[in-house]
Protein backbone atom coordinates (compact mmCIF):
# COMPACT_ATOMS: atom_id res chain seq x y z
CA UNK A 1 0.00 0.00 0.00
CA UNK A 2 1.51 3.27 -1.02
CA UNK A 3 2.35 5.68 2.03
CA UNK A 4 -0.27 8.39 2.34
CA UNK A 5 0.38 12.14 1.53
CA UNK A 6 1.88 13.82 4.04
CA UNK A 7 3.60 11.19 5.79
CA UNK A 8 6.85 12.22 7.00
CA UNK A 9 9.07 9.03 7.66
CA UNK A 10 10.80 9.25 10.59
CA UNK A 11 13.59 6.05 10.65
CA UNK A 12 14.88 5.03 14.26
CA UNK A 13 16.96 2.37 14.56
CA UNK A 14 17.02 0.11 17.82
CA UNK A 15 19.93 -1.79 18.41
CA UNK A 16 22.19 -3.30 21.32
CA UNK A 17 24.13 -0.73 22.87
CA UNK A 18 27.51 -1.77 22.19
CA UNK A 19 29.35 1.23 25.10
CA UNK A 20 26.75 0.72 28.07
CA UNK A 21 25.44 4.15 26.47
CA UNK A 22 23.05 5.18 24.16
CA UNK A 23 23.97 7.53 21.51
CA UNK A 24 24.75 11.14 23.66
CA UNK A 25 23.41 13.48 21.40
CA UNK A 26 20.35 12.19 20.19
CA UNK A 27 19.67 11.44 23.49
CA UNK A 28 19.98 15.02 24.67
CA UNK A 29 18.06 16.22 21.82
CA UNK A 30 15.37 14.06 22.33
CA UNK A 31 14.91 15.12 26.31
CA UNK A 32 15.45 18.86 24.78
CA UNK A 33 12.50 18.32 22.42
CA UNK A 34 10.48 17.03 24.98
CA UNK A 35 11.65 19.37 27.98
CA UNK A 36 7.65 20.52 28.23
CA UNK A 37 6.83 17.48 29.37
CA UNK A 38 8.84 17.70 32.28
CA UNK A 39 7.41 21.27 33.04
CA UNK A 40 4.20 20.34 32.42
CA UNK A 41 4.37 17.11 34.86
CA UNK A 42 6.26 19.35 37.40
CA UNK A 43 3.01 21.86 37.55
CA UNK A 44 0.47 19.11 37.96
CA UNK A 45 2.32 17.19 40.08
CA UNK A 46 2.30 20.14 42.05
CA UNK A 47 -1.42 21.09 41.51
CA UNK A 48 -2.17 17.27 42.52
CA UNK A 49 0.30 17.19 45.80
CA UNK A 50 -2.14 20.39 47.50
CA UNK A 51 -5.31 19.79 45.92
CA UNK A 52 -6.83 17.56 48.64
CA UNK A 53 -5.23 20.66 51.21
CA UNK A 54 -7.89 22.87 52.64
CA UNK A 55 -5.25 25.74 52.73
CA UNK A 56 -3.48 24.69 49.22
CA UNK A 57 -0.60 25.94 48.49
CA UNK A 58 -0.42 28.46 51.38
CA UNK A 59 1.79 25.26 52.48
CA UNK A 60 4.28 26.23 50.35
CA UNK A 61 5.18 29.36 52.60
CA UNK A 62 4.26 27.52 55.64
CA UNK A 63 6.13 24.61 55.55
CA UNK A 64 9.41 26.27 55.38
CA UNK A 65 8.65 28.85 57.98
CA UNK A 66 7.72 26.49 60.59
CA UNK A 67 10.48 24.25 59.61
CA UNK A 68 12.50 27.75 60.36
CA UNK A 69 11.13 28.11 63.21
CA UNK A 70 11.67 24.41 64.40
CA UNK A 71 15.24 24.58 63.77
CA UNK A 72 15.83 27.61 65.40
CA UNK A 73 14.40 26.32 68.56
CA UNK A 74 16.63 23.36 68.46
CA UNK A 75 19.47 25.98 68.30
CA UNK A 76 18.73 28.03 70.33
CA UNK A 77 18.35 25.86 73.00
CA UNK A 78 21.59 23.45 72.41
CA UNK A 79 23.59 27.05 71.66
CA UNK A 80 22.38 29.80 72.72
CA UNK A 81 24.25 33.05 71.98
CA UNK A 82 27.06 32.90 69.29
CA UNK A 83 28.76 35.35 67.38
CA UNK A 84 26.01 36.55 64.97
CA UNK A 85 23.95 40.36 66.06
CA UNK A 86 20.39 40.09 66.55
CA UNK A 87 18.12 37.49 64.24
CA UNK A 88 21.07 37.18 62.05
CA UNK A 89 21.41 33.57 63.12
CA UNK A 90 17.78 33.17 62.15
CA UNK A 91 18.47 34.45 58.75
CA UNK A 92 21.58 32.48 58.12
CA UNK A 93 19.59 29.41 59.17
CA UNK A 94 16.27 29.82 57.25
CA UNK A 95 18.23 30.52 53.70
CA UNK A 96 20.80 27.90 54.31
CA UNK A 97 17.69 25.55 55.23
CA UNK A 98 15.32 26.80 52.11
CA UNK A 99 18.60 26.17 49.71
CA UNK A 100 19.09 22.83 51.25
CA UNK A 101 15.66 21.71 50.76
CA UNK A 102 15.62 22.54 47.52
CA UNK A 103 18.98 20.72 46.77
CA UNK A 104 17.47 17.59 48.67
CA UNK A 105 13.42 17.76 47.33
CA UNK A 106 15.39 17.12 43.93
CA UNK A 107 17.23 13.85 45.65
CA UNK A 108 14.31 12.52 47.62
CA UNK A 109 11.40 13.22 44.57
CA UNK A 110 13.91 12.52 41.91
CA UNK A 111 14.68 8.80 43.63
CA UNK A 112 11.29 8.54 43.83
CA UNK A 113 9.96 9.19 40.00
CA UNK A 114 10.98 6.44 38.31
CA UNK A 115 9.35 3.51 40.69
CA UNK A 116 6.28 5.94 40.61
CA UNK A 117 6.26 6.32 36.92
CA UNK A 118 6.31 2.69 36.09
CA UNK A 119 2.83 2.86 34.00
CA UNK A 120 4.35 5.50 32.20
CA UNK A 121 8.00 3.46 31.45
CA UNK A 122 6.06 0.75 30.26
CA UNK A 123 4.10 2.09 27.75
CA UNK A 124 6.38 4.69 25.98
CA UNK A 125 9.65 5.46 24.82
CA UNK A 126 11.65 8.67 26.78
CA UNK A 127 14.53 10.19 28.01
CA UNK A 128 13.85 8.73 31.49
CA UNK A 129 16.36 11.72 33.02
CA UNK A 130 13.03 13.32 31.94
CA UNK A 131 11.15 12.38 35.33
CA UNK A 132 13.84 13.11 38.12
CA UNK A 133 13.93 16.01 35.77
CA UNK A 134 10.80 16.72 36.80
CA UNK A 135 11.16 16.70 40.14
CA UNK A 136 14.24 19.35 40.09
CA UNK A 137 11.67 22.00 38.61
CA UNK A 138 9.07 21.02 40.70
CA UNK A 139 11.66 21.55 43.20
CA UNK A 140 12.61 24.99 42.46
CA UNK A 141 8.87 26.08 41.74
CA UNK A 142 8.63 24.97 45.63
CA UNK A 143 11.51 26.97 46.72
CA UNK A 144 10.46 30.41 44.97
CA UNK A 145 8.08 31.08 47.49
CA UNK A 146 10.80 31.10 50.54
CA UNK A 147 12.60 33.83 49.02
CA UNK A 148 9.16 36.41 50.22
CA UNK A 149 9.34 34.44 53.33
CA UNK A 150 13.23 34.62 53.95
CA UNK A 151 12.84 38.83 52.77
CA UNK A 152 9.77 39.21 55.64
CA UNK A 153 11.71 37.26 58.31
CA UNK A 154 14.81 39.82 57.43
CA UNK A 155 12.97 42.74 57.35
CA UNK A 156 10.71 41.65 60.58
CA UNK A 157 13.97 40.84 62.23
CA UNK A 158 15.68 44.38 61.39
CA UNK A 159 12.69 46.02 62.67
CA UNK A 160 12.73 44.21 66.31
CA UNK A 161 16.51 43.50 66.87
CA UNK A 162 18.14 46.61 64.88
CA UNK A 163 21.32 44.98 65.17
CA UNK A 164 20.30 42.66 62.76
CA UNK A 165 22.48 42.35 59.88
CA UNK A 166 20.90 43.39 56.91
CA UNK A 167 22.64 43.38 53.47
CA UNK A 168 22.29 46.98 51.40
CA UNK A 169 21.37 46.32 47.83
CA UNK A 170 24.63 44.99 46.30
CA UNK A 171 26.35 43.49 43.08
CA UNK A 172 27.15 40.77 44.22
CA UNK A 173 23.21 39.41 44.33
CA UNK A 174 24.33 38.78 41.29
CA UNK A 175 25.58 35.25 42.26
CA UNK A 176 22.41 33.81 43.70
CA UNK A 177 21.04 32.71 40.65
CA UNK A 178 24.70 30.54 39.51
CA UNK A 179 24.59 29.25 43.49
CA UNK A 180 20.57 28.11 42.56
CA UNK A 181 21.60 26.39 39.46
CA UNK A 182 24.64 24.77 41.36
CA UNK A 183 22.19 23.67 44.09
CA UNK A 184 20.08 22.52 41.42
CA UNK A 185 22.35 20.57 38.74
CA UNK A 186 24.13 18.86 41.77
CA UNK A 187 20.52 17.97 43.52
CA UNK A 188 19.36 16.57 40.13
CA UNK A 189 22.85 14.48 39.26
CA UNK A 190 22.02 13.02 43.03
CA UNK A 191 18.53 11.97 42.20
CA UNK A 192 20.12 10.36 38.74
CA UNK A 193 22.67 7.70 40.71
CA UNK A 194 19.39 7.34 43.43
CA UNK A 195 16.57 6.76 41.13
CA UNK A 196 18.57 4.31 39.74
CA UNK A 197 19.92 2.84 42.85
CA UNK A 198 16.15 2.69 44.02
CA UNK A 199 14.96 0.44 40.48
CA UNK A 200 17.34 -2.14 42.02
CA UNK A 201 16.91 -1.98 45.51
CA UNK A 202 13.35 -0.72 46.44
CA UNK A 203 14.65 0.10 50.23
CA UNK A 204 16.68 2.85 48.79
CA UNK A 205 14.71 5.39 49.60
CA UNK A 206 14.27 4.51 53.43
CA UNK A 207 17.93 4.78 53.56
CA UNK A 208 17.66 8.09 51.85
CA UNK A 209 15.52 9.75 54.78
CA UNK A 210 18.39 8.94 57.16
CA UNK A 211 21.46 9.97 54.56
CA UNK A 212 19.36 13.51 54.53
CA UNK A 213 18.86 13.75 57.83
CA UNK A 214 23.06 13.38 58.43
CA UNK A 215 23.67 15.21 55.40
CA UNK A 216 22.15 18.05 56.64
CA UNK A 217 23.72 17.86 60.22
CA UNK A 218 27.25 18.06 58.18
CA UNK A 219 26.31 20.76 55.96
CA UNK A 220 26.69 24.84 56.98
CA UNK A 221 22.84 25.48 57.93
CA UNK A 222 22.56 25.08 61.79
CA UNK A 223 26.34 26.09 62.26
CA UNK A 224 28.42 28.67 60.05
CA UNK A 225 31.50 28.18 57.98
CA UNK A 226 33.52 29.81 59.81
CA UNK A 227 33.11 28.23 63.24
CA UNK A 228 35.09 24.96 61.69
CA UNK A 229 38.44 24.48 62.81
CA UNK A 230 41.62 22.92 61.40
CA UNK A 231 40.75 19.91 59.52
CA UNK A 232 37.18 19.94 59.99
CA UNK A 233 37.06 22.48 57.09
CA UNK A 234 37.05 19.79 54.94
CA UNK A 235 33.37 18.97 55.63
CA UNK A 236 32.53 21.91 53.54
CA UNK A 237 34.25 19.89 50.62
CA UNK A 238 33.63 16.71 50.91
CA UNK A 239 30.15 17.74 50.92
CA UNK A 240 28.26 18.05 47.64
CA UNK A 241 26.15 21.28 49.05
CA UNK A 242 29.71 22.53 51.39
CA UNK A 243 30.50 25.03 48.90
CA UNK A 244 26.80 25.61 47.54
CA UNK A 245 25.60 26.40 51.21
CA UNK A 246 28.85 28.27 52.29
CA UNK A 247 28.16 30.86 49.14
CA UNK A 248 24.70 31.10 49.93
CA UNK A 249 25.40 32.32 53.60
CA UNK A 250 28.17 34.56 52.27
CA UNK A 251 26.03 36.42 49.81
CA UNK A 252 22.16 36.33 50.72
CA UNK A 253 23.08 37.11 54.92
CA UNK A 254 26.53 39.36 54.49
CA UNK A 255 26.14 40.75 51.01
CA UNK A 256 29.50 39.51 50.09
CA UNK A 257 31.20 38.24 46.64
CA UNK A 258 32.52 34.68 46.34
CA UNK A 259 35.96 33.31 46.48
CA UNK A 260 37.54 31.85 43.76
CA UNK A 261 37.69 28.63 45.75
CA UNK A 262 34.10 28.68 46.79
CA UNK A 263 32.97 29.28 42.74
CA UNK A 264 35.33 26.13 41.48
CA UNK A 265 33.86 24.04 44.55
CA UNK A 266 30.51 24.64 43.45
CA UNK A 267 31.15 23.92 39.92
CA UNK A 268 32.96 21.25 40.52
CA UNK A 269 30.30 19.56 42.62
CA UNK A 270 28.06 20.15 40.29
CA UNK A 271 29.61 18.70 37.11
CA UNK A 272 30.70 15.66 38.76
CA UNK A 273 26.87 15.02 40.28
CA UNK A 274 25.90 15.22 36.98
CA UNK A 275 28.23 12.97 35.20
CA UNK A 276 28.31 10.25 37.17
CA UNK A 277 24.80 10.88 37.82
CA UNK A 278 23.97 10.69 34.34
CA UNK A 279 26.26 8.09 33.70
CA UNK A 280 24.76 5.80 36.39
CA UNK A 281 21.06 6.37 34.72
CA UNK A 282 21.24 6.75 31.30
CA UNK A 283 23.63 3.36 30.94
CA UNK A 284 21.19 1.37 32.85
CA UNK A 285 17.81 3.41 32.06
CA UNK A 286 16.49 0.67 29.29
CA UNK A 287 17.08 -1.91 31.84
CA UNK A 288 14.01 0.26 33.96
CA UNK A 289 10.79 -0.99 31.91
CA UNK A 290 12.19 -5.13 32.71
CA UNK A 291 13.29 -4.45 36.78
CA UNK A 292 9.92 -2.26 37.37
CA UNK B 1 15.49 -0.28 4.42
CA UNK B 2 12.51 -0.72 1.64
CA UNK B 3 10.46 2.57 1.92
CA UNK B 4 7.32 0.34 1.65
CA UNK B 5 8.30 -1.14 4.96
CA UNK B 6 7.23 0.40 8.39
CA UNK B 7 9.02 -2.07 10.28
CA UNK B 8 11.97 -4.41 9.91
CA UNK B 9 13.18 -6.86 12.63
CA UNK B 10 16.14 -8.52 11.81
CA UNK B 11 17.10 -11.77 14.18
CA UNK B 12 16.08 -10.04 16.92
CA UNK B 13 16.28 -11.62 20.57
CA UNK B 14 16.23 -10.13 23.94
CA UNK B 15 17.53 -12.13 26.95
CA UNK B 16 17.69 -10.23 30.85
CA UNK B 17 18.49 -11.20 34.11
CA UNK B 18 15.57 -11.67 36.73
CA UNK B 19 16.21 -11.93 40.44
CA UNK B 20 14.88 -14.65 42.11
CA UNK B 21 15.15 -13.27 45.60
CA UNK B 22 11.75 -12.48 47.27
CA UNK B 23 12.90 -9.21 47.98
CA UNK B 24 15.39 -6.62 46.43
CA UNK B 25 16.66 -4.53 48.82
CA UNK B 26 19.85 -3.06 50.19
CA UNK B 27 19.47 -4.92 53.00
CA UNK B 28 19.55 -8.16 51.62
CA UNK B 29 22.68 -6.98 49.51
CA UNK B 30 24.89 -6.54 52.09
CA UNK B 31 23.66 -9.62 54.24
CA UNK B 32 24.28 -11.18 51.06
CA UNK B 33 27.76 -9.83 50.20
CA UNK B 34 28.59 -10.56 53.65
CA UNK B 35 27.93 -14.28 53.58
CA UNK B 36 29.82 -13.77 50.37
CA UNK B 37 26.30 -15.65 48.57
CA UNK B 38 25.64 -14.69 45.13
CA UNK B 39 22.10 -13.13 44.18
CA UNK B 40 19.92 -16.10 42.74
CA UNK B 41 19.28 -15.03 39.46
CA UNK B 42 17.92 -16.71 36.16
CA UNK B 43 18.50 -15.70 32.58
CA UNK B 44 14.90 -14.80 30.07
CA UNK B 45 14.98 -15.40 26.83
CA UNK B 46 12.51 -13.51 26.14
CA UNK B 47 12.90 -13.18 22.05
CA UNK B 48 14.45 -15.33 20.15
CA UNK B 49 15.98 -14.82 16.76
CA UNK B 50 12.74 -13.23 15.55
CA UNK B 51 12.71 -11.99 11.64
CA UNK B 52 9.87 -9.88 10.57
CA UNK B 53 8.73 -7.40 7.84
CA UNK B 54 5.69 -5.17 8.31
CA UNK B 55 4.45 -2.88 5.44
CA UNK B 56 2.89 0.32 6.12
CA UNK B 57 -0.74 0.33 6.36
CA UNK B 58 -1.10 -3.15 7.30
CA UNK B 59 -2.69 -5.04 10.18
CA UNK B 60 0.11 -7.14 12.50
CA UNK B 61 -2.12 -9.65 14.84
CA UNK B 62 0.35 -11.22 17.58
CA UNK B 63 -0.90 -14.53 19.18
CA UNK B 64 0.58 -16.73 21.97
CA UNK B 65 0.16 -18.35 25.11
CA UNK B 66 1.21 -16.27 28.23
CA UNK B 67 5.13 -15.78 28.19
CA UNK B 68 5.73 -16.06 24.40
CA UNK B 69 7.55 -12.64 24.32
CA UNK B 70 4.43 -10.73 22.77
CA UNK B 71 5.21 -7.74 24.93
CA UNK B 72 8.68 -8.04 24.81
CA UNK B 73 8.77 -7.30 21.47
CA UNK B 74 6.24 -4.70 21.47
CA UNK B 75 8.45 -2.59 23.99
CA UNK B 76 10.98 -3.50 21.72
CA UNK B 77 9.12 -2.29 18.36
CA UNK B 78 8.43 1.12 20.73
CA UNK B 79 12.19 1.63 21.79
CA UNK B 80 10.97 1.01 25.43
CA UNK B 81 13.14 -2.01 25.96
CA UNK B 82 16.78 -2.79 23.55
CA UNK B 83 17.63 -5.45 22.15
CA UNK B 84 20.30 -7.94 23.53
CA UNK B 85 20.59 -9.10 19.18
CA UNK B 86 19.82 -8.04 16.13
CA UNK B 87 18.22 -4.75 15.17
CA UNK B 88 14.44 -3.30 14.78
CA UNK B 89 14.22 -0.43 12.53
CA UNK B 90 11.22 1.37 12.51
CA UNK B 91 9.98 4.10 10.12
CA UNK B 92 7.33 6.42 11.14
CA UNK B 93 5.90 7.95 14.57
CA UNK B 94 4.67 5.25 16.79
CA UNK B 95 1.98 5.48 19.38
CA UNK B 96 1.38 2.78 22.09
CA UNK B 97 -0.91 1.72 24.47
CA UNK B 98 0.83 -1.07 26.21
CA UNK B 99 -0.34 -0.89 29.64
CA UNK B 100 -3.72 0.67 30.23
CA UNK B 101 -4.20 3.89 31.44
CA UNK B 102 -0.73 5.19 31.09
CA UNK B 103 0.67 7.81 32.87
CA UNK B 104 -2.69 8.56 34.32
CA UNK B 105 -2.08 10.63 37.88
CA UNK B 106 -5.67 9.89 39.15
CA UNK B 107 -5.77 12.71 41.32
CA UNK B 108 -5.50 15.55 37.80
CA UNK B 109 -8.42 15.59 35.39
CA UNK B 110 -8.89 13.86 32.30
CA UNK B 111 -7.99 17.01 30.93
CA UNK B 112 -4.53 17.17 32.60
CA UNK B 113 -3.64 13.56 32.05
CA UNK B 114 -4.16 13.59 28.35
CA UNK B 115 -2.29 16.94 28.01
CA UNK B 116 0.41 14.48 30.21
CA UNK B 117 0.01 11.77 27.76
CA UNK B 118 -0.06 13.61 24.50
CA UNK B 119 3.83 15.71 25.91
CA UNK B 120 5.10 12.31 26.91
CA UNK B 121 4.01 10.76 22.99
CA UNK B 122 6.09 13.64 22.08
CA UNK B 123 2.74 16.01 20.92
CA UNK B 124 3.38 20.37 21.68
CA UNK B 125 0.63 21.47 23.93
CA UNK B 126 -1.12 23.00 20.82
CA UNK B 127 -1.66 19.58 18.94
CA UNK B 128 -2.73 18.40 22.51
CA UNK B 129 -5.46 21.60 22.74
CA UNK B 130 -6.74 20.43 19.44
CA UNK B 131 -7.93 16.95 20.66
CA UNK B 132 -8.36 17.15 23.86
CA UNK B 133 -12.44 17.47 22.67
CA UNK B 134 -11.71 14.96 20.34
CA UNK B 135 -10.19 12.55 22.59
CA UNK B 136 -13.11 13.41 25.43
CA UNK B 137 -16.04 12.92 22.90
CA UNK B 138 -14.35 9.25 20.88
CA UNK B 139 -13.64 7.85 25.06
CA UNK B 140 -17.40 8.68 25.52
CA UNK B 141 -17.29 10.55 28.59
CA UNK B 142 -20.17 11.66 30.08
CA UNK B 143 -20.78 14.90 30.43
CA UNK B 144 -18.20 17.06 32.66
CA UNK B 145 -16.25 14.08 33.75
CA UNK B 146 -13.19 15.41 31.72
CA UNK B 147 -12.62 17.99 34.35
CA UNK B 148 -13.33 15.19 37.19
CA UNK B 149 -10.22 13.55 38.68
CA UNK B 150 -9.58 10.49 36.71
CA UNK B 151 -9.93 8.28 40.36
CA UNK B 152 -13.76 9.01 39.88
CA UNK B 153 -13.86 6.85 36.19
CA UNK B 154 -14.94 3.28 36.26
CA UNK B 155 -12.65 0.96 35.14
CA UNK B 156 -14.57 1.06 31.64
CA UNK B 157 -14.42 4.80 31.64
CA UNK B 158 -10.62 4.72 32.23
CA UNK B 159 -9.71 1.76 29.44
CA UNK B 160 -11.29 4.07 26.73
CA UNK B 161 -9.63 7.14 27.59
CA UNK B 162 -6.38 5.58 27.68
CA UNK B 163 -7.39 4.42 24.04
CA UNK B 164 -9.06 6.90 22.58
CA UNK B 165 -5.75 8.95 23.45
CA UNK B 166 -3.48 6.23 21.86
CA UNK B 167 -5.05 6.47 18.82
CA UNK B 168 -5.70 10.50 18.95
CA UNK B 169 -1.73 11.06 18.43
CA UNK B 170 -1.93 10.35 14.77
CA UNK B 171 0.65 7.56 14.65
CA UNK B 172 2.35 6.05 11.85
CA UNK B 173 2.60 3.26 13.92
CA UNK B 174 0.28 1.97 16.67
CA UNK B 175 0.94 -0.46 19.10
CA UNK B 176 -1.84 -1.80 20.93
CA UNK B 177 -1.37 -4.69 23.63
CA UNK B 178 -5.02 -5.91 25.13
CA UNK B 179 -6.37 -2.73 24.81
CA UNK B 180 -9.00 -3.81 23.23
CA UNK B 181 -10.86 -5.44 26.31
CA UNK B 182 -11.45 -1.80 28.23
CA UNK B 183 -14.94 -1.10 26.55
CA UNK B 184 -18.36 -2.71 26.15
CA UNK B 185 -19.54 -4.26 22.54
CA UNK B 186 -20.36 -0.91 21.77
CA UNK B 187 -17.02 0.95 21.91
CA UNK B 188 -15.21 -1.91 20.46
CA UNK B 189 -16.58 -1.54 17.17
CA UNK B 190 -16.29 2.38 17.66
CA UNK B 191 -12.19 1.59 18.19
CA UNK B 192 -12.49 -1.07 15.36
CA UNK B 193 -13.54 1.77 13.14
CA UNK B 194 -10.75 3.95 14.35
CA UNK B 195 -8.50 1.83 13.27
CA UNK B 196 -9.48 0.63 9.85
CA UNK B 197 -9.55 4.56 9.39
CA UNK B 198 -5.96 4.68 10.38
CA UNK B 199 -5.23 1.55 8.20
CA UNK B 200 -6.93 3.67 5.33
CA UNK B 201 -4.74 6.39 6.03
CA UNK B 202 -1.70 3.99 5.30
CA UNK B 203 -0.92 3.82 8.89
CA UNK B 204 0.28 0.32 10.21
CA UNK B 205 -1.16 -1.36 13.33
CA UNK B 206 0.63 -4.04 15.47
CA UNK B 207 -2.27 -6.11 17.89
CA UNK B 208 -1.34 -8.45 20.63
CA UNK B 209 -4.67 -10.09 21.70
CA UNK B 210 -6.07 -13.29 23.31
CA UNK B 211 -9.39 -12.56 21.81
CA UNK B 212 -8.58 -14.31 18.87
CA UNK B 213 -11.59 -12.76 16.83
CA UNK B 214 -10.29 -9.49 16.63
CA UNK B 215 -7.18 -11.25 15.09
CA UNK B 216 -9.09 -12.38 12.25
CA UNK B 217 -11.55 -9.69 12.46
CA UNK B 218 -9.22 -6.56 12.23
CA UNK B 219 -5.85 -8.11 10.96
CA UNK B 220 -4.56 -8.71 7.47
CA UNK B 221 -1.54 -11.50 8.70
CA UNK B 222 -0.36 -12.29 12.18
CA UNK B 223 1.84 -14.22 13.81
CA UNK B 224 1.71 -16.82 16.65
CA UNK B 225 4.80 -16.72 18.79
CA UNK B 226 6.13 -19.06 21.69
CA UNK B 227 8.76 -19.28 24.37
CA UNK B 228 10.07 -15.98 22.34
CA UNK B 229 10.52 -18.18 19.00
CA UNK B 230 8.02 -17.18 16.05
CA UNK B 231 6.05 -20.57 15.08
CA UNK B 232 4.32 -19.40 12.25
CA UNK B 233 3.29 -16.33 9.95
CA UNK B 234 0.41 -15.86 7.54
CA UNK B 235 -3.09 -15.53 7.17
CA UNK B 236 -5.12 -14.53 10.37
CA UNK B 237 -7.51 -17.40 10.01
CA UNK B 238 -4.76 -20.18 9.70
CA UNK B 239 -3.07 -19.26 12.09
CA UNK B 240 -5.35 -18.64 14.60
CA UNK B 241 -6.63 -22.61 13.52
CA UNK B 242 -3.55 -23.50 13.93
CA UNK B 243 -2.65 -21.27 17.82
CA UNK B 244 -6.57 -23.05 18.84
CA UNK B 245 -5.05 -26.68 17.67
CA UNK B 246 -2.24 -26.29 19.76
CA UNK B 247 -3.91 -24.65 22.57
CA UNK B 248 -6.34 -28.13 22.16
CA UNK B 249 -4.07 -30.72 21.38
CA UNK B 250 -0.71 -28.82 23.38
CA UNK B 251 1.45 -29.89 20.32
CA UNK B 252 3.54 -27.23 17.94
CA UNK B 253 3.22 -27.23 14.17
CA UNK B 254 5.82 -29.91 12.83
CA UNK B 255 7.64 -27.61 10.48
CA UNK B 256 8.33 -25.65 13.88
CA UNK B 257 11.76 -26.66 14.28
CA UNK B 258 12.59 -25.18 10.83
CA UNK B 259 11.10 -21.67 11.63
Amino acid sequence: MPVNEGFVPKIQVFEPHRASLPPLIPYIKEFWTRRAFATELARFSDKAEYLDSRLGKVWLVLNPLLLGLVYYLVVTIIRPGGTLPGMTRLDHLLIGLFTFYFAQNCVTAGALSITAGGRLILNQAFPRALLPFSCAIQSFQQFIPTIPVYIFVLVAGKWAYPTTIVPGWTWHFLWIPFILICAGITGFGLALVFATLNVYFRDTTKLLTYITRIWMYLSPVLWLPSSLRGNMKILLWVNPLGPVLSATSRVWVSGESLNKSTILGCILWAAAAMMIGGYFFISRERDFAIRI
Amino acid sequence: MPEELAIRIENLSITYKVSLEAKRTLKNAVMRASLKQKERTRMIEAVKGLTLDVPHGSVLGIVGSNGAGKSTLMRCIAGILSPTEGRVIVNGKISTLLALGVGFNPALSGRDNIILGGLASGLNMEEIADKTDEIAAFAALPDGFIDLPVRTYSSGMYGRLSFAVAVSMTPDILLLDEALSAGDAAFKEKSFERMRELCAEARTIVIVSHALATVTDLCDTAIWMHKGALVAKGKPQEIVDDYLKFLNVGSLPSNYEDM
